[in-house]
Protein backbone atom coordinates (compact mmCIF):
# COMPACT_ATOMS: atom_id res chain seq x y z
CA UNK A 1 0.00 0.00 0.00
CA UNK A 2 2.61 2.20 1.25
CA UNK A 3 4.69 1.49 -2.16
CA UNK A 4 1.58 2.25 -4.03
CA UNK A 5 1.52 5.61 -2.75
CA UNK A 6 4.88 6.32 -3.00
CA UNK A 7 4.65 5.51 -6.68
CA UNK A 8 1.29 7.89 -6.80
CA UNK A 9 3.59 10.80 -5.29
CA UNK A 10 6.39 9.97 -7.54
CA UNK A 11 4.50 9.91 -10.47
CA UNK A 12 2.41 12.91 -9.60
CA UNK A 13 5.78 14.98 -8.97
CA UNK A 14 7.55 14.08 -12.33
CA UNK A 15 4.70 14.83 -14.43
CA UNK A 16 4.00 18.14 -12.75
CA UNK A 17 7.80 18.93 -13.73
CA UNK A 18 7.51 17.57 -17.64
CA UNK A 19 4.25 19.85 -17.70
CA UNK A 20 5.82 22.88 -15.99
CA UNK A 21 8.77 21.98 -18.67
CA UNK A 22 6.39 21.75 -21.68
CA UNK A 23 4.03 25.06 -20.45
CA UNK A 24 7.08 27.13 -19.48
CA UNK A 25 8.77 26.85 -22.84
CA UNK A 26 5.41 26.97 -24.59
CA UNK A 27 4.47 30.22 -22.57
CA UNK A 28 8.23 31.81 -23.09
CA UNK A 29 9.44 31.04 -26.57
CA UNK A 30 5.44 31.89 -28.00
CA UNK A 31 3.62 33.43 -25.75
CA UNK A 32 1.58 30.78 -24.41
CA UNK A 33 -0.75 28.57 -26.42
CA UNK A 34 -2.51 31.02 -28.57
CA UNK A 35 -0.09 31.39 -30.73
CA UNK A 36 -1.12 34.76 -32.73
CA UNK A 37 -0.75 35.31 -36.68
CA UNK A 38 2.87 35.65 -38.03
CA UNK A 39 3.80 38.81 -40.44
CA UNK A 40 7.13 38.92 -42.28
CA UNK A 41 9.85 41.66 -42.64
CA UNK A 42 12.84 41.72 -44.84
CA UNK A 43 15.25 43.52 -43.11
CA UNK A 44 19.12 44.06 -44.44
CA UNK A 45 21.41 41.98 -42.51
CA UNK A 46 23.42 43.17 -39.61
CA UNK A 47 19.27 44.36 -38.20
CA UNK A 48 20.68 43.32 -34.98
CA UNK A 49 17.41 41.02 -34.17
CA UNK A 50 17.14 37.92 -32.40
CA UNK A 51 13.89 36.04 -31.21
CA UNK A 52 12.14 37.08 -28.64
CA UNK A 53 12.23 40.79 -29.15
CA UNK A 54 9.60 42.95 -28.58
CA UNK A 55 7.43 43.53 -31.60
CA UNK A 56 5.64 47.58 -31.36
CA UNK A 57 2.52 48.84 -33.31
CA UNK A 58 2.49 52.14 -32.68
CA UNK A 59 4.48 52.04 -29.25
CA UNK A 60 2.37 49.45 -28.11
CA UNK A 61 3.60 46.05 -27.52
CA UNK A 62 1.88 43.53 -29.54
CA UNK A 63 4.03 40.70 -29.95
CA UNK A 64 7.27 39.43 -30.30
CA UNK A 65 10.08 38.54 -32.99
CA UNK A 66 9.76 34.67 -33.59
CA UNK A 67 12.29 33.77 -35.90
CA UNK A 68 15.27 35.42 -37.96
CA UNK A 69 15.96 33.37 -40.99
CA UNK A 70 19.44 34.26 -42.47
CA UNK A 71 19.26 34.56 -46.69
CA UNK A 72 22.20 34.89 -48.46
CA UNK A 73 21.27 37.50 -50.46
CA UNK A 74 21.49 40.47 -47.58
CA UNK A 75 18.10 39.74 -46.41
CA UNK A 76 16.95 38.97 -42.94
CA UNK A 77 14.04 37.44 -42.67
CA UNK A 78 12.07 38.01 -40.19
CA UNK A 79 8.70 36.76 -38.13
CA UNK A 80 6.23 38.37 -36.56
CA UNK A 81 4.16 36.67 -34.21
CA UNK A 82 1.11 39.58 -33.80
CA UNK A 83 -1.61 38.69 -30.70
CA UNK A 84 -4.92 37.32 -32.19
CA UNK A 85 -6.31 40.75 -30.72
CA UNK A 86 -4.08 43.37 -33.03
CA UNK A 87 -4.40 44.52 -36.41
CA UNK A 88 -1.45 46.27 -38.14
CA UNK A 89 -3.07 49.21 -40.75
CA UNK A 90 -1.91 48.40 -43.97
CA UNK A 91 -0.41 51.52 -44.33
CA UNK A 92 2.29 50.37 -41.92
CA UNK A 93 6.08 50.31 -42.31
CA UNK A 94 8.23 48.33 -40.03
CA UNK A 95 11.63 48.81 -38.57
CA UNK A 96 14.30 48.31 -36.03
CA UNK A 97 14.63 50.65 -33.18
CA UNK A 98 16.89 50.57 -30.14
CA UNK A 99 15.26 49.41 -27.24
CA UNK A 100 16.93 50.83 -24.01
CA UNK A 101 20.62 51.71 -23.85
CA UNK A 102 22.18 48.23 -24.18
CA UNK A 103 22.10 47.94 -27.51
CA UNK A 104 19.06 45.84 -27.43
CA UNK A 105 16.74 46.10 -30.87
CA UNK A 106 12.92 46.39 -30.98
CA UNK A 107 10.97 45.87 -34.48
CA UNK A 108 8.19 49.31 -34.31
CA UNK A 109 5.85 49.45 -36.89
CA UNK A 110 4.57 52.77 -37.81
CA UNK A 111 1.53 53.50 -40.24
CA UNK A 112 1.38 56.47 -41.81
CA UNK A 113 -2.51 57.27 -41.47
CA UNK A 114 -4.98 55.41 -40.02
CA UNK A 115 -6.82 52.78 -41.82
CA UNK A 116 -9.47 50.12 -41.43
CA UNK A 117 -7.60 47.83 -43.59
CA UNK A 118 -4.93 45.71 -41.80
CA UNK A 119 -2.34 43.00 -43.34
CA UNK A 120 -3.65 39.60 -43.19
CA UNK A 121 -1.64 36.50 -41.44
CA UNK A 122 1.79 35.90 -43.90
CA UNK A 123 1.54 39.35 -45.43
CA UNK A 124 4.77 40.68 -45.68
CA UNK A 125 5.24 44.11 -43.96
CA UNK A 126 7.45 47.51 -45.97
CA UNK A 127 10.41 48.29 -44.09
CA UNK A 128 10.76 51.96 -43.18
CA UNK A 129 13.92 54.04 -42.12
CA UNK A 130 15.80 52.88 -39.14
CA UNK A 131 17.07 54.67 -36.41
CA UNK A 132 20.13 54.72 -35.37
CA UNK A 133 21.10 51.99 -32.17
CA UNK A 134 24.04 52.19 -29.62
CA UNK A 135 25.78 49.99 -32.34
CA UNK A 136 25.41 52.83 -34.83
CA UNK A 137 26.10 55.91 -32.49
CA UNK A 138 29.12 53.36 -31.06
CA UNK A 139 30.68 53.76 -34.66
CA UNK A 140 30.01 56.98 -35.46
CA UNK A 141 31.91 57.86 -31.99
CA UNK A 142 34.25 55.96 -33.56
CA UNK A 143 34.83 57.36 -36.45
CA UNK A 144 35.12 60.39 -34.90
CA UNK A 145 37.35 59.38 -32.73
CA UNK A 146 40.09 58.64 -35.84
CA UNK A 147 39.00 61.81 -37.51
CA UNK A 148 40.35 63.56 -34.17
CA UNK A 149 43.13 61.10 -33.86
CA UNK A 150 44.63 62.29 -37.50
CA UNK A 151 43.89 65.98 -36.80
CA UNK A 152 45.80 65.69 -33.79
CA UNK A 153 48.62 63.80 -35.56
CA UNK A 154 48.55 66.16 -38.43
CA UNK A 155 48.89 68.48 -35.42
CA UNK A 156 51.57 67.42 -33.90
CA UNK A 157 53.58 67.41 -37.31
CA UNK A 158 53.33 70.76 -38.33
CA UNK A 159 53.88 72.35 -34.56
CA UNK A 160 56.12 69.92 -33.27
CA UNK A 161 58.35 68.33 -36.39
CA UNK A 162 57.08 71.34 -38.82
CA UNK A 163 58.76 73.96 -36.15
CA UNK A 164 55.27 75.42 -35.45
CA UNK A 165 55.65 75.75 -32.09
CA UNK A 166 59.09 77.29 -32.17
CA UNK A 167 57.41 80.05 -34.92
CA UNK A 168 54.69 81.00 -32.63
CA UNK A 169 57.05 81.43 -29.49
CA UNK A 170 58.56 83.74 -32.28
CA UNK A 171 55.67 85.02 -33.26
CA UNK A 172 54.75 85.80 -29.59
CA UNK A 173 57.92 87.45 -28.76
CA UNK A 174 57.50 89.47 -31.75
CA UNK A 175 53.71 90.35 -30.39
CA UNK A 176 55.51 91.19 -26.95
CA UNK A 177 57.65 93.59 -28.57
CA UNK A 178 55.60 95.48 -30.54
CA UNK A 179 53.39 95.76 -27.10
CA UNK A 180 56.16 97.12 -25.52
CA UNK A 181 57.06 99.83 -28.17
CA UNK A 182 53.34 100.74 -28.22
CA UNK A 183 53.17 100.91 -24.74
CA UNK A 184 56.79 103.16 -24.65
CA UNK A 185 54.41 105.47 -27.18
CA UNK A 186 51.47 105.81 -25.24
CA UNK A 187 53.53 106.88 -22.39
CA UNK A 188 55.30 109.40 -24.91
CA UNK A 189 51.77 110.43 -25.55
CA UNK A 190 50.67 110.56 -22.17
CA UNK A 191 53.67 112.74 -21.08
CA UNK A 192 52.86 115.24 -23.62
CA UNK A 193 49.39 115.35 -22.50
CA UNK A 194 50.26 116.22 -19.62
CA UNK A 195 52.51 119.35 -20.48
CA UNK A 196 49.63 120.32 -22.94
CA UNK A 197 47.02 120.34 -19.82
CA UNK A 198 49.84 121.93 -18.02
CA UNK A 199 49.81 125.07 -20.71
CA UNK A 200 45.86 125.10 -20.68
CA UNK A 201 45.78 125.31 -16.86
CA UNK A 202 48.30 127.79 -17.15
CA UNK A 203 46.51 129.96 -20.16
CA UNK A 204 42.73 129.65 -18.46
CA UNK A 205 44.71 131.26 -15.21
CA UNK A 206 46.20 134.17 -16.79
CA UNK A 207 42.69 135.18 -18.11
CA UNK A 208 41.51 138.75 -15.67
CA UNK A 209 37.68 137.92 -14.68
CA UNK A 210 37.06 141.42 -14.62
CA UNK A 211 37.35 141.60 -18.37
CA UNK A 212 35.46 139.25 -18.94
CA UNK A 213 32.86 140.30 -16.67
CA UNK A 214 32.83 143.39 -18.70
CA UNK A 215 32.74 142.36 -21.75
CA UNK A 216 30.09 139.85 -21.09
CA UNK A 217 28.13 143.33 -19.60
CA UNK A 218 28.94 144.47 -23.12
CA UNK A 219 27.78 141.80 -24.80
CA UNK A 220 24.35 142.03 -22.67
CA UNK A 221 23.96 145.59 -23.65
CA UNK A 222 24.52 145.25 -27.18
CA UNK A 223 22.27 141.98 -27.14
CA UNK A 224 19.46 144.53 -25.81
CA UNK A 225 20.11 147.28 -27.70
CA UNK A 226 20.00 144.88 -30.52
CA UNK A 227 16.32 143.41 -28.62
CA UNK A 228 15.31 147.40 -28.63
CA UNK A 229 16.13 147.89 -32.47
CA UNK A 230 14.48 144.65 -33.15
CA UNK A 231 11.41 146.25 -31.56
CA UNK A 232 11.41 149.30 -33.45
CA UNK A 233 11.58 147.68 -36.57
CA UNK A 234 9.38 145.19 -35.93
CA UNK A 235 6.79 148.40 -35.17
CA UNK A 236 8.13 149.91 -38.44
CA UNK A 237 7.33 147.07 -40.36
CA UNK A 238 4.00 146.62 -38.96
CA UNK A 239 2.89 150.73 -40.13
CA UNK A 240 4.20 150.07 -43.57
CA UNK A 241 2.11 146.76 -43.54
CA UNK A 242 -0.70 149.37 -42.73
CA UNK A 243 0.01 151.51 -45.44
CA UNK A 244 0.50 148.99 -47.83
CA UNK A 245 -3.23 147.50 -46.99
CA UNK A 246 -4.16 150.66 -46.99
CA UNK A 247 -3.05 151.10 -50.39
CA UNK A 248 -4.43 147.84 -51.41
CA UNK A 249 -7.89 148.82 -50.60
CA UNK A 250 -7.92 151.89 -52.77
CA UNK A 251 -9.30 154.48 -49.91
CA UNK A 252 -6.68 157.89 -49.87
CA UNK A 253 -5.04 159.13 -52.47
CA UNK A 254 -1.60 157.06 -53.16
CA UNK A 255 -4.24 154.27 -53.46
CA UNK A 256 -6.36 155.98 -55.75
CA UNK A 257 -3.34 156.92 -57.76
CA UNK A 258 -1.90 152.98 -57.97
CA UNK A 259 -5.47 151.70 -58.52
CA UNK A 260 -7.39 153.96 -60.59
CA UNK A 261 -6.83 152.84 -64.35
CA UNK A 262 -7.89 156.07 -65.78
CA UNK A 263 -5.20 157.94 -64.02
CA UNK A 264 -3.17 155.64 -66.47
CA UNK A 265 -5.08 156.33 -69.15
CA UNK A 266 -4.88 159.83 -68.76
CA UNK A 267 -1.23 159.76 -68.07
CA UNK A 268 -0.95 157.17 -71.62
CA UNK A 269 -3.02 159.82 -73.52
CA UNK A 270 -0.71 162.87 -72.07
CA UNK A 271 2.56 161.04 -73.34
CA UNK A 272 1.02 160.17 -76.59
CA UNK A 273 0.37 163.93 -77.27
CA UNK A 274 3.78 164.97 -76.29
CA UNK A 275 5.38 162.71 -78.66
CA UNK A 276 3.36 163.63 -81.23
CA UNK A 277 3.93 167.43 -80.09
CA UNK A 278 7.69 166.61 -79.93
CA UNK A 279 7.50 164.90 -83.54
CA UNK A 280 5.71 168.14 -84.36
CA UNK A 281 8.34 170.33 -83.19
CA UNK A 282 11.17 168.37 -84.34
CA UNK A 283 9.40 168.56 -88.06
CA UNK A 284 8.85 172.17 -87.16
CA UNK A 285 10.89 173.79 -85.10
CA UNK A 286 10.77 177.02 -86.40
CA UNK A 287 6.89 176.96 -85.25
CA UNK A 288 7.42 176.26 -81.74
CA UNK A 289 11.02 177.73 -81.23
CA UNK A 290 11.87 181.08 -83.13
CA UNK A 291 15.33 182.69 -82.17
CA UNK A 292 15.76 185.66 -83.53
CA UNK A 293 19.62 186.83 -83.18
CA UNK A 294 20.04 190.60 -84.28
CA UNK B 1 55.37 17.16 4.22
CA UNK B 2 52.49 15.89 2.97
CA UNK B 3 51.83 12.27 4.41
CA UNK B 4 50.46 10.36 1.08
CA UNK B 5 51.49 12.11 -1.95
CA UNK B 6 49.69 9.71 -3.60
CA UNK B 7 46.47 9.65 -1.58
CA UNK B 8 43.97 11.34 -3.96
CA UNK B 9 45.21 9.35 -6.80
CA UNK B 10 44.33 6.62 -4.67
CA UNK B 11 40.79 7.78 -4.32
CA UNK B 12 39.89 8.60 -8.02
CA UNK B 13 41.01 5.13 -8.24
CA UNK B 14 38.69 4.09 -5.94
CA UNK B 15 35.44 6.11 -7.13
CA UNK B 16 36.60 4.46 -10.60
CA UNK B 17 36.23 1.01 -8.94
CA UNK B 18 32.74 2.72 -7.01
CA UNK B 19 31.55 3.54 -10.56
CA UNK B 20 32.15 0.22 -12.20
CA UNK B 21 30.44 -1.74 -9.68
CA UNK B 22 27.98 0.45 -9.76
CA UNK B 23 27.66 -0.17 -13.82
CA UNK B 24 27.84 -4.09 -13.19
CA UNK B 25 25.25 -3.78 -10.70
CA UNK B 26 23.11 -1.93 -13.20
CA UNK B 27 22.15 -5.51 -14.71
CA UNK B 28 21.00 -6.66 -11.40
CA UNK B 29 17.30 -4.92 -12.32
CA UNK B 30 14.93 -7.33 -9.92
CA UNK B 31 17.39 -6.43 -7.11
CA UNK B 32 16.93 -2.28 -6.98
CA UNK B 33 13.65 -2.15 -8.97
CA UNK B 34 11.42 -2.34 -5.82
CA UNK B 35 13.82 0.01 -3.53
CA UNK B 36 14.00 2.85 -6.35
CA UNK B 37 10.46 4.30 -6.00
CA UNK B 38 10.76 4.20 -2.27
CA UNK B 39 14.32 6.64 -2.71
CA UNK B 40 12.66 8.41 -5.35
CA UNK B 41 9.91 9.28 -3.08
CA UNK B 42 12.12 10.51 0.27
CA UNK B 43 14.56 12.47 -2.50
CA UNK B 44 12.28 13.97 -4.96
CA UNK B 45 8.53 14.11 -3.35
CA UNK B 46 10.25 14.74 -0.04
CA UNK B 47 12.88 17.17 -0.67
CA UNK B 48 9.73 19.44 -2.76
CA UNK B 49 8.87 21.77 0.08
CA UNK B 50 12.51 22.73 1.01
CA UNK B 51 13.65 23.29 -2.76
CA UNK B 52 10.75 25.29 -3.17
CA UNK B 53 10.93 27.75 -0.55
CA UNK B 54 14.85 28.16 -1.30
CA UNK B 55 14.08 28.92 -4.92
CA UNK B 56 11.28 31.08 -3.98
CA UNK B 57 13.23 33.17 -1.58
CA UNK B 58 16.07 32.95 -4.60
CA UNK B 59 13.72 34.44 -7.02
CA UNK B 60 12.60 37.21 -4.85
CA UNK B 61 15.99 38.33 -3.79
CA UNK B 62 16.96 38.18 -7.37
CA UNK B 63 13.96 40.47 -9.31
CA UNK B 64 14.40 42.80 -6.44
CA UNK B 65 18.46 43.30 -6.24
CA UNK B 66 17.95 43.39 -10.23
CA UNK B 67 16.03 45.70 -10.01
CA UNK B 68 18.17 48.27 -7.86
CA UNK B 69 21.15 47.93 -9.81
CA UNK B 70 19.84 48.78 -12.62
CA UNK B 71 20.29 52.96 -13.25
CA UNK B 72 18.49 55.34 -15.35
CA UNK B 73 17.63 54.63 -18.83
CA UNK B 74 17.22 51.12 -18.79
CA UNK B 75 14.50 49.09 -19.48
CA UNK B 76 12.78 47.67 -17.05
CA UNK B 77 12.60 44.29 -19.00
CA UNK B 78 15.82 43.86 -18.18
CA UNK B 79 14.56 42.53 -14.35
CA UNK B 80 12.86 39.97 -16.03
CA UNK B 81 15.32 39.01 -18.52
CA UNK B 82 18.36 39.03 -15.80
CA UNK B 83 16.14 36.68 -13.49
CA UNK B 84 15.26 34.17 -15.76
CA UNK B 85 19.03 33.51 -16.41
CA UNK B 86 20.12 33.74 -13.42
CA UNK B 87 17.64 31.15 -12.17
CA UNK B 88 16.97 28.54 -14.60
CA UNK B 89 20.79 29.12 -15.85
CA UNK B 90 22.30 29.05 -12.42
CA UNK B 91 21.05 29.10 -8.77
CA UNK B 92 18.02 26.88 -9.81
CA UNK B 93 20.23 23.62 -10.10
CA UNK B 94 22.88 24.67 -8.23
CA UNK B 95 20.95 25.64 -5.43
CA UNK B 96 19.02 22.93 -5.29
CA UNK B 97 21.66 20.77 -5.60
CA UNK B 98 23.60 21.87 -2.64
CA UNK B 99 20.11 21.82 -0.71
CA UNK B 100 19.37 18.23 -1.78
CA UNK B 101 23.30 17.61 -0.30
CA UNK B 102 22.65 18.60 2.36
CA UNK B 103 19.35 16.96 3.17
CA UNK B 104 19.51 13.64 1.11
CA UNK B 105 23.16 13.22 0.47
CA UNK B 106 23.81 13.61 4.16
CA UNK B 107 21.02 10.67 4.93
CA UNK B 108 22.08 8.79 2.49
CA UNK B 109 25.56 8.69 3.98
CA UNK B 110 24.59 7.90 6.90
CA UNK B 111 22.16 5.19 5.89
CA UNK B 112 24.57 3.46 4.06
CA UNK B 113 27.63 4.30 6.55
CA UNK B 114 25.29 2.97 9.52
CA UNK B 115 24.82 -0.59 7.57
CA UNK B 116 28.56 -0.40 6.39
CA UNK B 117 29.92 -0.44 10.63
CA UNK B 118 26.49 -2.43 11.59
CA UNK B 119 27.63 -5.10 9.11
CA UNK B 120 24.48 -5.58 7.63
CA UNK B 121 26.08 -4.86 4.17
CA UNK B 122 27.86 -7.96 5.38
CA UNK B 123 24.97 -9.71 5.81
CA UNK B 124 23.22 -8.67 2.47
CA UNK B 125 26.57 -10.24 0.42
CA UNK B 126 26.39 -13.14 3.08
CA UNK B 127 22.57 -13.57 1.50
CA UNK B 128 24.10 -13.14 -2.11
CA UNK B 129 22.51 -9.59 -2.39
CA UNK B 130 24.76 -7.11 -4.52
CA UNK B 131 24.69 -4.54 -1.81
CA UNK B 132 25.69 -1.46 -4.39
CA UNK B 133 22.35 -2.83 -6.41
CA UNK B 134 20.57 -2.69 -3.49
CA UNK B 135 21.49 0.38 -1.82
CA UNK B 136 23.51 2.47 -4.28
CA UNK B 137 22.14 2.07 -7.26
CA UNK B 138 18.62 3.20 -6.49
CA UNK B 139 20.04 6.04 -4.92
CA UNK B 140 21.18 6.92 -7.97
CA UNK B 141 18.40 6.61 -10.51
CA UNK B 142 17.09 8.24 -8.00
CA UNK B 143 18.58 11.26 -7.56
CA UNK B 144 19.38 11.34 -11.20
CA UNK B 145 15.24 11.27 -12.30
CA UNK B 146 14.74 13.60 -9.23
CA UNK B 147 17.13 16.28 -9.33
CA UNK B 148 16.11 17.14 -12.46
CA UNK B 149 12.65 17.39 -11.60
CA UNK B 150 12.98 18.99 -8.37
CA UNK B 151 15.49 21.51 -10.50
CA UNK B 152 12.49 22.48 -13.02
CA UNK B 153 10.10 22.48 -10.22
CA UNK B 154 12.45 25.30 -8.21
CA UNK B 155 13.19 27.36 -11.80
CA UNK B 156 9.16 27.52 -12.09
CA UNK B 157 8.90 28.56 -8.32
CA UNK B 158 12.20 30.98 -8.76
CA UNK B 159 10.90 32.35 -11.70
CA UNK B 160 7.16 32.72 -10.48
CA UNK B 161 8.31 34.61 -6.99
CA UNK B 162 10.96 37.03 -9.49
CA UNK B 163 8.06 38.22 -11.43
CA UNK B 164 5.68 38.27 -8.14
CA UNK B 165 8.03 40.67 -6.03
CA UNK B 166 8.81 42.46 -8.99
CA UNK B 167 5.28 43.31 -10.11
CA UNK B 168 4.29 43.55 -6.45
CA UNK B 169 7.60 45.86 -4.59
CA UNK B 170 9.25 47.67 -7.75
CA UNK B 171 8.05 49.51 -10.40
CA UNK B 172 8.66 46.85 -12.92
CA UNK B 173 5.05 45.81 -14.35
CA UNK B 174 3.85 42.30 -15.37
CA UNK B 175 4.51 43.04 -18.97
CA UNK B 176 7.98 44.29 -18.78
CA UNK B 177 8.69 41.68 -16.72
CA UNK B 178 7.06 38.85 -19.22
CA UNK B 179 8.78 40.90 -21.88
CA UNK B 180 12.21 40.53 -20.29
CA UNK B 181 11.50 36.74 -19.58
CA UNK B 182 10.69 36.04 -23.23
CA UNK B 183 14.19 37.93 -24.65
CA UNK B 184 16.69 35.79 -26.57
CA UNK B 185 14.67 32.13 -24.74
CA UNK B 186 15.36 29.26 -26.39
CA UNK B 187 14.59 25.82 -24.89
CA UNK B 188 17.86 24.84 -24.58
CA UNK B 189 18.24 27.20 -21.46
CA UNK B 190 16.13 24.70 -20.06
CA UNK B 191 17.78 21.70 -21.52
CA UNK B 192 20.74 23.11 -19.73
CA UNK B 193 19.32 23.38 -16.19
CA UNK B 194 18.00 19.66 -16.29
CA UNK B 195 21.51 18.81 -17.72
CA UNK B 196 23.00 20.31 -14.69
CA UNK B 197 21.07 19.02 -12.35
CA UNK B 198 21.20 15.67 -13.49
CA UNK B 199 24.89 15.84 -13.32
CA UNK B 200 24.75 16.81 -9.55
CA UNK B 201 22.20 14.52 -8.91
CA UNK B 202 24.34 11.41 -10.16
CA UNK B 203 27.45 13.76 -8.19
CA UNK B 204 25.42 13.25 -4.66
CA UNK B 205 24.23 10.21 -5.08
CA UNK B 206 27.79 9.11 -6.37
CA UNK B 207 30.11 10.52 -3.58
CA UNK B 208 27.55 10.22 -0.51
CA UNK B 209 26.92 6.97 -1.38
CA UNK B 210 30.88 5.81 -1.96
CA UNK B 211 31.49 7.76 1.09
CA UNK B 212 28.72 5.95 3.03
CA UNK B 213 29.93 2.97 1.71
CA UNK B 214 33.93 3.16 3.08
CA UNK B 215 32.38 4.52 5.81
CA UNK B 216 34.89 3.31 8.89
CA UNK B 217 33.84 1.28 12.40
CA UNK B 218 31.71 3.44 14.58
CA UNK B 219 29.68 6.01 15.08
CA UNK B 220 32.66 8.17 14.79
CA UNK B 221 33.09 7.01 11.46
CA UNK B 222 29.82 7.29 10.00
CA UNK B 223 29.86 11.25 11.36
CA UNK B 224 33.36 11.60 9.82
CA UNK B 225 32.07 10.05 6.66
CA UNK B 226 28.92 11.95 6.54
CA UNK B 227 30.43 15.50 6.90
CA UNK B 228 33.38 14.47 4.75
CA UNK B 229 30.21 13.64 2.01
CA UNK B 230 28.91 16.91 2.44
CA UNK B 231 32.50 18.51 1.82
CA UNK B 232 33.39 16.34 -1.46
CA UNK B 233 29.68 16.60 -2.90
CA UNK B 234 29.76 20.70 -2.62
CA UNK B 235 32.90 20.99 -4.11
CA UNK B 236 32.38 19.25 -6.85
CA UNK B 237 29.13 20.14 -7.39
CA UNK B 238 30.89 23.63 -7.56
CA UNK B 239 33.50 21.91 -9.95
CA UNK B 240 30.95 20.01 -12.17
CA UNK B 241 28.99 23.34 -12.69
CA UNK B 242 32.30 25.37 -13.68
CA UNK B 243 32.91 22.49 -16.24
CA UNK B 244 29.58 22.20 -17.13
CA UNK B 245 29.22 26.25 -18.09
CA UNK B 246 32.49 25.70 -20.28
CA UNK B 247 31.37 23.00 -22.03
CA UNK B 248 27.50 24.47 -22.61
CA UNK B 249 27.43 27.96 -22.23
CA UNK B 250 28.45 28.67 -26.12
CA UNK B 251 25.14 27.06 -26.89
CA UNK B 252 22.94 29.53 -24.82
CA UNK B 253 23.07 32.11 -27.06
CA UNK B 254 20.10 32.59 -28.99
Amino acid sequence: MKKRRDEVLVGIVVAAAIAVVVLGSLWLARGGLSKGYPLYVKFPWGAGLKQGQPVWLVGVSVGYVDEVDLHQDGILVTTLRIQNDYKVPVTSKAAVVPNGIFGDMAVAMTPSRPDPKSFNPGDTIPVGPSTPGIAQLTSKADSITTSVNAMTTALERELVAGGGIRDLRNTIAATNRMVNEFAAVASEQSRQLTATMTSLRRATAAIDPAKVDSTITNFRTASSNMAAMSADLKETSTRLDAILAKVDSGSGSAAKLLNDPGVYNDTRALLQQMESLLADIKKNPKRYINVTIF
Amino acid sequence: MIRDPLGPFRKVGKWGYFARDIGIALGDVKTYSSETIRQMRNMGVDSLPLAAIVAAFIGAVTAFQTRYQLFGGVQLSVVGLISRQSIILELGPLLTGLVLTGRVGARMTAEIGTMRVTEQIDALETLAYDPIAYLVVPRMIAALVMLPVLTILADAVGVGTAMFTAVTATDVTAAAFAEGLRLSFTPFQIVYSVIKAFIFGGAIAFFCSYEGYTANVGAEGVGRSTAQAVVVTSVAILVLDALTALLLAPYLQA
